[in-house]
């Protein structure tokens, strides 16, 4: 399963006096089983981008094919797009509407129009996935929940579509230091379950602890595309863009401008330890001399 | 979608002299104009109104697409009202027989006559509206309304309410554009299916926009406090209005326009 843009250009309001070009000739290819991170500064296209992926927002130009058949040619189903991509919207939690949880996360599989038992089950797992194990938690009023809750109950929405793609729209946005870390425990546990995932996000740090491929967006095109490693050994130009290294980065840059020998490559937090921690150990012997 | 096709109330940023009229003066003429449409009593009488348009058109640098896609939404009432009155009206002097009705000569004239007149008060007011900032516009209308303080008339009160639900439209329909989209993806439909389907369609889409338009009330009300806002009583203004000569060009112009309709509609 994988999905392709071909030459995408997408004009909002064409015609119009507001009309503006949010991406522009972008040719990507998601390819089965990675965790694809979307960055850029604002404004850049990302969420634009994303909607492309699940035929949402229809190019103004070129194709978006899912396994090779243009989602937008006549005669395809879109459902069939809506089901197998799944996409979680900035703030999904505010498209909660029903009475309980359980509903709300029933309306997807609902409208993919499943059996009734079908439908259950794969609310409960869905809930189970993000976390939300609880019997009364599923009757409550989803309004009545926290905010990181409202929002686990909000991807379950999406999760039990059982979409095999999954595309998220900064899901760690407005979060405490805690949900969002728990946040991105989930969705790199789906991941590991063998979820495609795609993640726009604004953290250097999240990108480099669980991306496998990072797509760098400036003014509506694709600036970079490769492995985080070698997205991040370009720190100026991504400060060109307004964008940010992982902080390990950073501090390694600092290492390498007071003269110590740090390697260039660092951008984990554990590969940091034990090159600080090699670097401690060759000051120690040079103390010992 | 389908929500980035509503003109009336929408605002098109251009240098021109009517964007520069006072706005109590274009409110003003915008009713007088309307009066004129109203004194219009052939059809004769309707040309100087609509040269009128097409100049102010003009000189508002306002294209002629942004205004013809104000009057879509009324397409509807707009063919109603000529069929109905087509068919209904009394009249004398037959002009064509369909068969099952004979069309009357006066009948032609009088739908031609109120299609008109629906469509030049939509233009007009659309143009009011293109040309003159939401806040503009109600600020202009709380400083006519002013003197009806005197009867306890909340103007400012009214005022306030009305430019914070305009400047509150185009974030509304930004939400329920995301909103829907959020519901599409989770593979709602709100395009298909008989009117009970679609009306029930819908509640996936209204109650999340009700809740956010309440929290965005609420978080309002609050930043409004937080900035000690009390009410109009001593309010000072950001923008001092003040007549210049081209309001009363204007003014004379529009004046000019009443004459010359009603001299129209004496020719017969
Ligand atoms: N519905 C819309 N109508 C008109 N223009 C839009 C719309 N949505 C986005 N744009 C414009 O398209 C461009 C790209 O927007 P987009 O939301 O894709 O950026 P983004 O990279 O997601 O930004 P952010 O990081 O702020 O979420 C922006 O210039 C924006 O103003
Ligand atoms: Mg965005």
């Amino acid at each position: 399963m994988q999905v392709t843009l071909e030459h995408v250009t997408h004009t909002y309001q064409p015609g119009s006096p507001f009309q503006s070009t949010a991406i522009e000739d972008v040719n990507l290819t998601i390819r089965e089983g990675e965790f694809l991170a979307l960055i850029g500064h604002t404004g850049s296209g990302k969420s634009t981008l994303a909607q492309h992926i699940n035929g949402l927002l229809a190019p103004t130009s070129g194709r978006v094919l899912l396994d090779g058949q243009d989602i937008h040619q006549k005669g395809y189903d879109k459902r069939e797009v809506r089901r197998k991509v799944g996409l979680v919207f900035q703030y999904p939690e505010h498209q909660l509407f029903e009475e309980t949880v359980a509903k709300d996360v029933a309306f997807g599989p609902k409208n993919l129009g499943l059996p009734e038992a079908e439908i259950a089950e794969r609310v409960q797992e869905a809930l189970n996935k993000v976390g939300l194990k609880d019997k009364d938690i599923a009757e409550k009023s989803p309004f009545e929940l926290s905010g990181g809750q409202m929002r686990r109950v909000a991807i379950a929405g999406v999760l039990a579509m059982r979409p095999r793609i999954l595309v998220l729209d900064e899901p760690a946005a407005g979060l405490d230091p805690q949900s969002r870390e728990e946040m991105l425990q989930l969705i790199y546990g789906l991941h590991q379950q063998g979820a495609t995932v795609v993640m726009v996000s604004h953290s250097m740090d999240d990108v480099a602890r669980f991306a496998t491929r990072a797509v760098v967006m400036e003014h509506g095109t694709i600036a970079m595309d490769g492995t985080p490693e070698e997205i991040f050994r370009h720190a100026e130009r991504l400060e060109q863009m307004g964008l940010d290294v992982p902080s390990v980065c950073k501090l390694g840059i600092r290492l390498r401008e007071m003269g110590l020998p740090c390697p260039e490559d660092i951008f984990r937090e554990e590969q940091a330890m034990e090159a600080l921690l090699a670097l401690w150990k060759e000051g120690k012997a040079h103390g010992a001399e | 979608m389908a929500l980035n096709n509503i003109t009336l109330g929408q605002y098109y940023p251009a240098d021109s002299v009517v964007h520069r009229l006072d706005p109590r003066i274009k409110i003003v003429l915008l009713i007088a104009v309307i009066v004129a449409i109203f004194l219009a009593s052939n059809l004769l009488a309707f040309v100087p109104i609509a040269a009128f348009l097409v100049i102010v058109t003009r000189l508002s640098k306002v294209p002629v697409k942004m205004m013809v896609k104000g009057l879509k939404p009324l397409r509807l009432i707009l063919i109603l009202t000529f069929v109905l009155n087509l068919f209904f009206l009394q009249g004398e002097t037959p002009l064509l027989n369909l068969g099952f009705a004979v069309i009357k000569k006066e009948a032609l004239t009088m739908a031609v006559h109120y299609s008109l007149r629906l469509i030049l008060l939509v233009l007009f007011s659309s143009l009011l509206t293109l040309t003159t900032p939401p806040i503009t516009l109600t600020d202009g209308l709380e400083r006519l309304l002013s003197p009806l303080r005197v009867i306890h008339f909340p103007a400012h009160e009214m005022a306030m309410m009305m430019s914070i639900a305009l400047r509150f439209i185009p974030t509304l329909l930004e939400e329920a554009d995301k909103i829907m989209k959020a519901q599409t993806a989770r593979g709602a439909d709100f395009e298909t299916g008989n009117l009970i389907a679609r009306a029930k369609a819908m509640v996936p889409l209204l109650v999340p926009l009700f809740v956010s338009a309440f929290r965005r009330a609420g978080d309002l009300a609050m930043a409004m406090e937080a900035r000690c806002y009390h009410g109009g009583e001593g309010r000072t203004r950001l923008r001092v209005l003040k007549c210049q000569k081209r309001d009363y060009i204007a003014c004379a112009v529009t004046a000019l326009l009443i004459v010359c309709v009603v001299l129209c509609g004496k020719a017969y």
